[in-house]
């Protein structure tokens, strides 16, 4: 089914910017918002400026750094990067994921079954 | 633990609050460009390249502001917000803001100064260890008697108390100051005031000496050994200046050598009771060599103790009141019993056994009973008054913000409409008085602490002369924290007060009106302006209470110097002596003194007396040997022979006491005119009978009148003596000298301070000779006019303020008024109705104020004349009448005049201007 945008809950998007810094490595903001949208295959489609909430959240809570460096276009930009605690936390919250993932899908595949 | 960091980034953004923003804005921009890019890349031209890129982005603004909210502490940042905004803002209209701080730090400043004062005499610790727990034990007497005496015990009771109280733990006493003569080097001698302290004072109150040591208890196990004094660190400084090498010194003090031990830190100015910093201290055990003549260690007639206690800790204050009591009365009874002597309620007589029936242990403090009732009553009466004006400061204020708010009515109404919400707007207006109240709060203090010391300096010079006054007071004045908490607190009390009603009404805007900024039109919103004149009225009628009752205050105190005594008060002399502990032997003495002094050519007459004049009542009942008479209270003096003469009273019938009758207590007396009028009317007064309960204990002593004296002043200057009787004094007990001098008083002085010296040497250390003019009758003469130039500072004050605040109204009704003169004087209208129309308006709510504060005057006027009913009481009014016609008529027409100024200057000024004008005023 296609996702609504609305439905991605703010938690949710945390995450996702978290993983894409893991395998990016450093991006600037704008880059987090397009490679989420390539990932996901345009499934998920926030506005880009919802972003910057979990940036900054990320940012407090010490999981990502920012750093300002030239973009692409010679603009200067910020950029972030995942720290150690940002991937230990990623870990964690992956590991939670699966197991909930795991579950539900056992329930659902009993609904399945009748 | 993230927790912590996430907090801390917060804390921390709001210092770097418009960096951030800078930065968060370039993120945006170039996040903003990289899609427009994208798009123009997918073939969309710049134009909708770039709007699409807004779009997909979302609300740029709604995203920064929210950034914003999620980045920092929102509610610092709407305070610094707010703070900005009313800080610009006052600064926009700099006269008002002027005007407001002025008000505010006078209001303030005033009663800062009195916290101050009430600080510095009740609430400051004494410079010791543990201030809070020092306490000074209190006596309390059956006859009820109160002063000093209270806190006035024996070596003997001490020492019982010291060996066997339970709840507190250690008791430490203290002489009352003294005076000894010391010899310095080059021969000459002077007066230096010292105290008499148990050994472990010091140790026990923590004070650390700046030079040397203190005593050390050991040393000063028994009486006349280790002749050792510490000095006080003003005393080095002023007479040693500030030499380490007097350290081992000696000084011969009242003929003997003490060693200089150390010298006491200068932040150690004494403990009190009177405030005053001693010139040294000396181990009690060192007594006899320095007040001579006596020896307080085993007689428990001489109470020159204070005690000061702390109780155990955890202990119950209460259970060591009692225990204390107990005590008390157990050694008390066990000397009498032992010696016959018991303590009393008159310093150094012994006539009337007295019973300590309760015994208080209030806290410490530089004066003794601050924590009297009557006392605190005082205290808190000059506050309301000083209050009231800060009260009316306030309503000045508030009448300016409403003034203001009104003025500010599109910029209110755009916000409204904008969305800010009603709770932010009262939060921003409020902050904004605030802030104004304190930067006035500020101002007050420094205006307070000016204040404070002028008028310290003013009680100090006038409290120098009279009554052998001498050492300055150790009061400090500085502020301390409690004095800043109080301002502030005060401060932020005034800016809620006056700011609140104008913040709520301001933001209670009908918003088309606001928008449309029709100001106050024809229809005049009523509600608003019933406030307004609530204010004014009040302020109006507060300030006339406090007009008329210093303007009263003021008729009364013109009269002082013009007042006779009706006796001799510049060649009348007191003689004061320290006559010894045995009763009798004082009295033989003192009736050699008389003798003597008789003898002088330059003494014209002398007599004992047992009340000096001003320095205090005794009232006893009285009646008539009538069944039915009523019992009334009376004026009373203990006299001896001679006593008429002395002070110059005329007798106007009958004669005075003969020595015979004083020496064998015959039951005579001598009334005034007036009690004379007043018991037997028209009748002749002489061999009368009349009862007198001198103890007020119900036991009634029959006298027969032998004489009549005229009627003078000579409880209050205030007031001549409504009633007074004159009784035989106790032959058995030195009291006070009173000498006629004739020929040049400083001569005379000087002669009888030489026939002194002649007939005890160990006299001269306790003398003091002072004329009833420049002592007792002089303070009396101080205080009235301290007390009354503070009343009519504050009404002046009030005055000043209540004009303000109805120039200030007159000024806003003017200016909303102003379309409506214009329309008025351009369709042709006479000024003069234009003016009698505004003022009508703006001066309704003067009048009834005035009528408010003349009802109010008239009351106060009648609660002072009540007092008079008490013999004993001064007459605050000085003998004006309850409805002085010249107060009551002069005062409200001043201000009349007054209002009427203040409110014609602004409309004159709009009459002034041209109507073209007028008309498009634009508020």
């Amino acid at each position: 089914m296609a996702a609504d945008n609305s439905d991605i809950l703010q938690g949710t998007l945390d995450l996702m910017v978290l993983q894409t810094l893991d395998s990016m490595g450093t991006l600037h903001g704008y880059g987090i918002a397009r490679r989420i949208e390539q990932i996901s295959e345009d499934a998920v489609r926030l506005n880009q400026g919802t972003i910057y909430a979990s940036l900054l959240r990320l940012h407090q809570q010490r999981w990502i750094a920012a750093e300002w460096g030239v973009s692409e276009n010679n603009r200067k930009a910020k950029f972030y990067s995942i720290t150690r605690a940002g991937k230990k936390q990623l870990a964690a919250e992956a590991a939670n994921w699966e197991r909930v993932a795991g579950v539900m899908s056992r329930m659902l595949a009993l609904r399945e079954e009748g | 633990m993230n927790r912590l960091s996430v907090f801390a980034s917060r804390i921390a953004a709001v210092f770097s609050r418009r960096r951030l923003d800078q930065e968060f804005d370039q993120e945006v921009e170039a996040h903003l460009a990289m899609l427009a890019a994208d798009n123009e890349r997918r073939g969309m031209s710049p134009q909708d390249a770039r709007d699409a890129a807004r779009r997909s982005f979302g609300a740029v603004a709604q995203i920064k502001e929210e950034q914003r909210e999620r980045r920092g502490v929102p509610q610092i940042d709407t305070l610094f917000q707010d703070l900005r905004y009313g800080f610009r803002n006052l600064l926009r209209t700099p006269t008002f803001t002027l005007i407001a701080i002025l008000t505010l730090a006078l209001g303030i400043g005033v009663n800062t100064t009195l916290f101050t004062t009430f600080n510095a005499i009740a609430l400051k610790p004494l410079p010791v260890r543990d201030a809070g727990e020092v306490r000074r034990v209190e006596r309390w007497f059956e006859s009820g008697a109160q002063g000093d005496i209270q806190f006035a015990f024996s070596y003997p009771e001490y020492v019982y108390l010291r060996d066997h109280s339970r709840e507190l733990t250690t008791l430490i006493a203290m002489s009352w100051p003294f005076r000894a003569f010391a010899a310095l080097n080059q021969g000459d001698t002077e007066q230096l005031r010292g105290q008499l302290v148990s050994e472990e004072y010091f140790r026990d109150f923590g004070v650390a000496p700046v030079l040397g040591r203190t005593f050390l208890p050991e040393e000063h196990k028994t009486p006349g050994t280790n002749p050792s004094i510490v000095l006080s660190y003003p005393f080095w400084k002023r007479r040693f200046l500030a030499d380490p090498r007097i350290l081992g010194a000696s000084l011969k003090l009242n003929g003997t050598t003490f060693n200089i031990v150390g010298v006491a830190p200068q932040e150690f100015t004494g403990t009190g009771e009177p405030p005053i910093t001693p010139d040294f201290w000396a181990p009690l055990m060192m007594q006899a060599a320095l007040v001579a003549g006596q020896n307080w260690m085993d007689q428990p007639a001489i109470q020159r103790l204070q005690i000061l206690a702390r109780p155990k800790p955890h202990g119950d204050i209460r259970t060591a009141e009692a225990e204390t009591a107990t005590l008390v009365q157990q050694i008390d009874q066990t000397l009498f019993v032992q010696t016959g002597f018991s303590p009393t309620g008159r310093v150094g007589v012994t006539s009337v056994r007295e019973r300590t029936v309760a015994i208080t242990l209030p806290h410490a403090t530089y004066f003794g009973n601050t924590e009297d009732i009557r006392f605190r009553v005082f205290v808190l009466v000059l506050m309301l008054v000083v209050g009231m004006v800060l009260a009316i400061a306030c309503a000045n204020l508030a009448n300016m913000l409403l003034a203001r708010a009104a003025s500010r009515q599109r910029e209110i109404g755009v916000r409204l409409a904008m969305g800010a919400g009603r709770g932010r707007l009262i939060r921003q207006l409020l902050t904004e008085s605030t802030l104004l109240a304190l930067v006035g709060g500020a101002a007050g203090l420094l205006f307070s602490v000016w204040a404070g010391k002028l008028l310290w300096a003013l009680i100090q010079h006038a409290l120098q002369g009279p009554m052998g006054g001498g050492a300055p007071l150790t009061v400090s004045l500085d502020p301390d924290f409690r004095v800043f908490a109080y301002a502030l607190a005060i401060s932020l009390i005034t800016g809620f007060a006056f700011g609140l009603a104008p913040a709520l009404r301001a933001s209670k805007l009908d918003l088309t009106s606001a928008l449309k900024e029709e100001g106050v039109s024809f229809g005049a919103r009523m509600s608003r302006s019933r406030l307004r004149s609530l204010l004014v009225g009040s302020q109006v009628a507060a300030s006339m209470i406090l007009l008329i009752a210093a303007g009263l205050l003021v008729r009364g105190l013109v009269r002082v110097p013009g007042v006779d005594p009706g006796f001799e008060t510049h060649s009348t002399f007191w003689l004061f002596f320290d006559a010894g502990p045995d009763p009798a032997k004082g009295a033989a003495l003192q009736r050699r003194v008389i003798e003597r002094l008789e003898t002088l050519p330059e003494v014209a007459h002398a007599a004992i007396a047992g009340t000096v004049p001003y320095a205090g009542t005794w009232t006893p009942p009285i009646k008539t040997l009538d069944p039915q008479a009523e019992t009334l209270r009376t004026l009373g003096a203990r006299v001896g022979a001679g006593y008429f003469e002395t002070l110059g009273i005329p007798l106007e019938r009958g004669r005075g006491f003969t020595p015979l009758e004083i020496q064998n207590a015959t039951p005579v007396a001598v009334i005034s005119a007036n009690a004379a009028r007043q018991l037997w009317p028209n009748q002749e007064p002489v061999g009368r009978r009349l009862k007198l309960d001198l103890n007020f204990r119900n036991q009634w002593k029959e006298f027969e009148v032998i004489g009549v004296a005229r009627s003078v002043r000579s409880a209050h200057l205030s007031r001549v003596d409504p009633m007074m009787v004159y009784v035989p004094v106790d032959p058995n007990v030195p009291e006070h000298t009173v000498l006629r001098i004739t020929g040049d008083p400083q001569n005379a002085q000087a002669r009888v301070r030489a026939a002194m010296q002649s007939i005890d040497p160990g006299l001269m250390a306790g003398l003091a000779l002072v004329s009833t003019a420049d002592g007792p009758m002089q303070l009396e003469q101080v205080l009235a006019e301290a007390y009354t130039t503070f009343a009519a500072a504050l009404a002046g004050l009030a005055l000043l303020l209540a004009s303000a605040g109805i120039y200030g109204v007159m000024s806003y009704l003017v200016s909303q008024r102003v379309r409506d003169i214009g329309v008025m004087m351009a369709l042709g209208a006479d000024a003069g109705r234009v003016l009698r129309s505004v003022l009508r308006q703006g001066l309704w709510p003067v009048l009834i104020g005035s009528a408010i504060g003349l009802a109010g005057g008239a009351a106060v006027s009648i609660l002072l004349h009540s007092m008079l009913s008490f013999p004993g009481n001064a007459d605050l009014l000085f003998g004006v009448n309850t409805l002085d016609p010249v107060t009551f008529l002069g005062l409200p027409c001043l201000f009349a005049l007054i209002a009427f100024g203040a409110s014609a200057i602004p409309v004159r000024r709009a009459l002034k201007v041209d109507p073209m004008i007028a008309l498009r005023y634009d508020g």
